[in-house]
């Protein structure tokens, strides 16, 4: 029988004191205070206008239809990420491992698209079977981690991190070997069947319905974590799994199902991509949501609901930094500083107001 | 003469609970100490105030007749006061050299060569024979306490506190210990023996002191005590009689049977083996013994969150020891846990969520968790237990561990109530409980064997055990050594079969 170890012993779990709306809020307001004033000396060391950058990356991203579109298309795989991790550290298992699920997924629902696209199935079943093989894919590799956890007490941090360059290579080998498109010259396959793709829901702003799906995955996660007995089993066990063991929670299957479960989102957010977004499978398709995902489930408290807000402010940054680039010649890599440091203010300020 | 170290009216609150109440103690120079009492009665709190860990409350401290302020282990190690604690504080990485000069390196640099014939020298004159470019992890328990006590002596300690140095040594190293000991004391050298076990207490020390629930009974010279009159010191005056009690209760098939249970613990070694008893319906079986002798091991195993390596448990009829805890609370097992932090609560959940967990088997029977219904409970356990919460959705961790501790109890009533359980296994159930609550929990734990339950109790007040138990069993290195009907308790003898004086008392 393996002996399972807190994971908190390992990382820090945001411990989560009872605090007032808008002391919270007041943390949340500071974070975004400090990480513009950073922001903003990082502008004028290259010599940028601070204000016009700013306004800059709101306008594109939230100031027409078309931006406002494009956000959304960010939030998707984002949101669907943040959830795979929520998932995961609600059951106190770091998934560092959601871009490699995202890349299995993108496969199976590429392979998938490919091969029921060939049968020339209708639209209704081939999208449905595209995300579905997408699930499959970041479900079973996930269930490696997963296994190798809940058996052998390997940690799946290790595990996990391990996988993701194994599937990156094996996205790099699928989109320059087999399923390449010779007429691109990039590490891309050929581009899936019209039948499998999302429909469009703004089609103006290129918006596909892919948000709707995560948006109706925060619901079911929501509804997973508060309002069933197997998401309390998992609370139980990230929260103390010695006493949910003694409780009577079965730690390995609740080991498994938190995993694999989280892999599940994490590849549905792979066949979104592939489904909603490129068309096809393409190296460089998760540009680190899985990371990203990790600071914003921290910042939301792993709850789901606050991961969409929080998702789709990451979103906006994400679309907006590209402006700066252009404009301003702040490299894109630049939101990611930019992210950090909201998230490390945030902790920093919590820690310090509990004392 | 006047005493390296004098201790006068040391008091020491924890809380409401009074550890230390009064306490005077004076060492000579050059003698071994033995400092002997069950657990809880204040021994190592006496050392830790006497080593800088705890400060006292009221009291003065003398060395060598000068008062001195201890306000941390730094200032009683100035005065070469240096305590071993039962736990080390080694760093397994480093060798033995690199442990024994830990914090006294010098300032930047490292002067290994001549440290090392520093300790050398030391280990030498103190006759310890140590490899001093071993890692300390590779070391067995007795090596690495030998370790400690070079770090204390690197120190200049020329007053060396041991804490239970035995409880982890095979009776070779305990020899070992023993004589390196009796040599110290020729260096000139003051030992303090903490220690639970009389034998020992005798075998090495000059003098003794007894101490009970804070207090210090007696300090005599080793030549003028035996091993019975420490017992009776030990446990204290004779409770008055227990009442007797109408043992029509108890019904004819017992709930539980554990035949020949085999126990390892963490450290691979057998904490219970060969162990054998019955518990009946109607009856509450009082599980006696020293910390240390297997109650933990046996617990948990009897929870199912430790295998038994052989030996069966039978629950209600069905052999369980194979299966997950989640079968034996179906099939009838309920558990009031050892530590009420590590293995009770969730922490960073509600109040309602801690109390829910195990109960939530049965209470949600269709999967979906019933936010009202677990609230409902807990407000119902607030209630009838007192709890101190300021409403049922308050983070777990916010209460005070007696308040977790009510929450506990009331849980495995809870789970009683919803999933019929047949056994309540409390642990050390009322441990940081006031008075009252701790009557309280004892009332319904009467009122759930008079409801036709059974009740295994683990627990280290003897007093709580004599008083609440039908039966008393007494675990002396992992086996049932001993049982007592109740009619025939008697403290002196369960005392003794719990210290393993004698094989008296066999009901």
């Amino acid at each position: 029988m393996t002996e399972t170890q807190a994971p908190s012993a390992l990382l820090p779990l945001p411990y989560r004191p009872r605090r007032l709306p808008w002391e919270q809020a007041g943390i949340y307001a500071l974070g975004v205070v400090v990480a513009l004033l950073i922001g903003g000396v990082a502008i004028t060391l290259v010599g940028g206008d601070v204000r016009s950058a700013y306004a800059t990356v709101l306008r594109v991203s939230l100031g027409s239809v078309v931006g406002v579109g494009q956000t959304l298309n960010k939030v998707t795989p984002l949101l669907l990420a943040t959830l795979a991790v929520v998932l995961s550290f609600s059951g106190g298992f770091f998934n560092i491992g959601v871009d490699g699920q995202i890349y299995l997924g993108a496969i199976f629902a590429t392979g998938a698209a490919f091969a029921f696209g060939a049968l020339g199935l209708p639209r209704v079943v081939l999208i449905p079977a595209v995300l579905l093989a997408g699930i499959a894919g970041g479900a079973l590799y996930a269930f490696i981690p997963a296994v190798l956890r809940a058996v052998f007490a390997v940690n799946e941090i290790f595990v996990t991190v391990m996988l993701n360059f194994v599937a990156l290579f094996l996205t790099e080998y699928l989109a320059t070997g087999p399923w390449n498109d010779p007429l691109a010259g990039e590490a891309i396959t050929r581009p899936i069947p019209g039948g499998a793709t999302l429909p469009m829901l703004i089609p103006r702003a290129g918006t596909h319905a892919g948000i709707l799906i995560a948006l109706g995955a925060v619901v079911v996660v929501a509804w997973l974590l508060a309002r069933t007995v197997l998401g309390y089993q998992i609370r139980a066990v990230g929260d103390n799994p010695r006493a949910a063991r003694i409780g009577g929670v079965p730690i390995t299957v609740i080991t498994l199902f938190a995993l694999t479960a989280s892999g599940a989102l994490a590849g549905l957010a792979g066949a979104v991509e592939v489904s909603g977004f490129h068309y096809r499978l393409i190296l460089g398709l998760t540009p680190g949501y899985g990371i990203m995902a990790i600071l914003i489930a921290v910042l939301a408290r792993q709850h789901p609901v606050g991961a969409a807000v929080a998702a789709f402010f990451f979103a906006v940054l994400l679309v907006g930094s590209d402006s700066l680039q252009r404009s301003v010649g702040l490299p894109a890599s630049a939101v990611f500083v930019f992210q950090a440091v909201i998230v490390l203010t945030v902790l920093l300020a919590e820690a310090l107001r509990k004392r | 003469m006047i005493p390296i170290v004098g201790m006068r009216g040391i008091v020491k609150r924890f809380g409401d609970v009074v550890a230390l109440d009064g306490v005077d103690l004076a060492l000579q120079r050059g003698e071994i100490h033995a400092l002997l009492g069950e657990n809880g009665a204040g021994k190592t709190t006496l050392m830790n105030v006497l080593s800088g860990l705890y400060r006292a409350d009221a009291g003065t401290i003398t060395v060598e007749g000068e008062p001195v302020e201890v306000r941390a282990p730094r200032d009683a190690l100035r005065r070469g006061i240096g305590m071993v604690h039962q736990h080390f504080e080694l760093v397994p990485q480093f060798t033995v050299l690199e442990n024994v000069i830990l914090g006294r390196e010098g300032a930047v640099w490292l002067r290994r060569n001549r440290a090392r014939a520093a300790v050398q020298q030391l280990a030498a004159q103190y006759g310890i024979t140590l490899d001093l470019d071993a890692r300390v992890r590779t070391l067995s328990v007795g090596v690495q306490q030998k370790v400690e006590v070079l770090k204390a002596l690197y120190r200049g300690v020329r007053v060396l506190i041991l804490d239970e140095p035995t409880t982890m040594l095979t009776p070779q190293e305990v020899d070992a210990l023993f004589s390196t000991v009796s040599w110290f004391t020729s260096q000139g050298l003051t030992v303090v023996f903490i220690t639970h076990k009389i034998r020992e207490a005798l075998r090495i020390s000059s003098r003794i002191t007894v101490m009970r629930r804070g207090r210090v009974v007696t300090t005599c010279s080793r030549a003028t005590v035996t091993e019975q009159q420490l017992v009776q010191l030990m446990i204290g005056e004779m409770s008055p009689a227990v009442p007797a009690r109408d043992g029509r209760l108890r019904g004819d098939q017992p709930v539980l049977v554990v035949r020949d249970l085999a126990v390892t613990d963490d450290r691979g070694s057998r904490a219970v083996s060969g162990c054998s008893f019955e518990v009946f319906p109607g009856e509450l079986v009082g599980l006696a013994g020293v910390a240390g002798n297997g109650q933990k091991e046996l617990g948990e195993a009897l929870i199912g969150v430790r295998a038994a390596s052989a030996g069966s448990i039978v629950l209600d009829g069905r052999d369980v020891g194979r299966t997950s805890v989640r079968r034996r609370l179906v099939q009838g097992l309920a558990v009031i846990p050892e530590d009420r932090l590590r293995e009770g609560i969730l922490p960073g959940m509600s109040l309602t969520e801690t109390l829910v967990l195990g109960p939530h088997h049965f209470m949600f029977p269709r999967g979906r968790y019933d936010a009202r219904r677990a609230e409902a409970a807990c407000r119902e356990a607030i209630a009838q237990f007192q709890i101190v919460a300021p409403d049922a959705k308050v983070p777990s961790a916010h209460l005070s561990g007696g308040n977790i501790q009510k929450a506990l109890a009331a849980r495995a009533f809870l789970l009683s109530s919803v999933a019929g359980s047949k056994l309540l296994l409390a642990m050390h159930p009322t441990r940081g409980l006031d008075v009252r609550a701790t009557e309280f929990l004892h009332g319904r734990l009467r009122d759930f064997v008079r409801a036709g339950g059974a009740v295994l109790l683990i627990s280290e007040d003897l007093d709580e055990l004599m008083t609440l138990s039908d039966r008393l069993l007494v675990l002396y290195r992992g086996t049932a050594a001993a049982t007592f009907e109740r009619a025939k308790f008697d403290p002196y003898q369960i005392g003794a079969a719990m210290t393993g004086v004698g094989t008296a008392g066999s009901a």
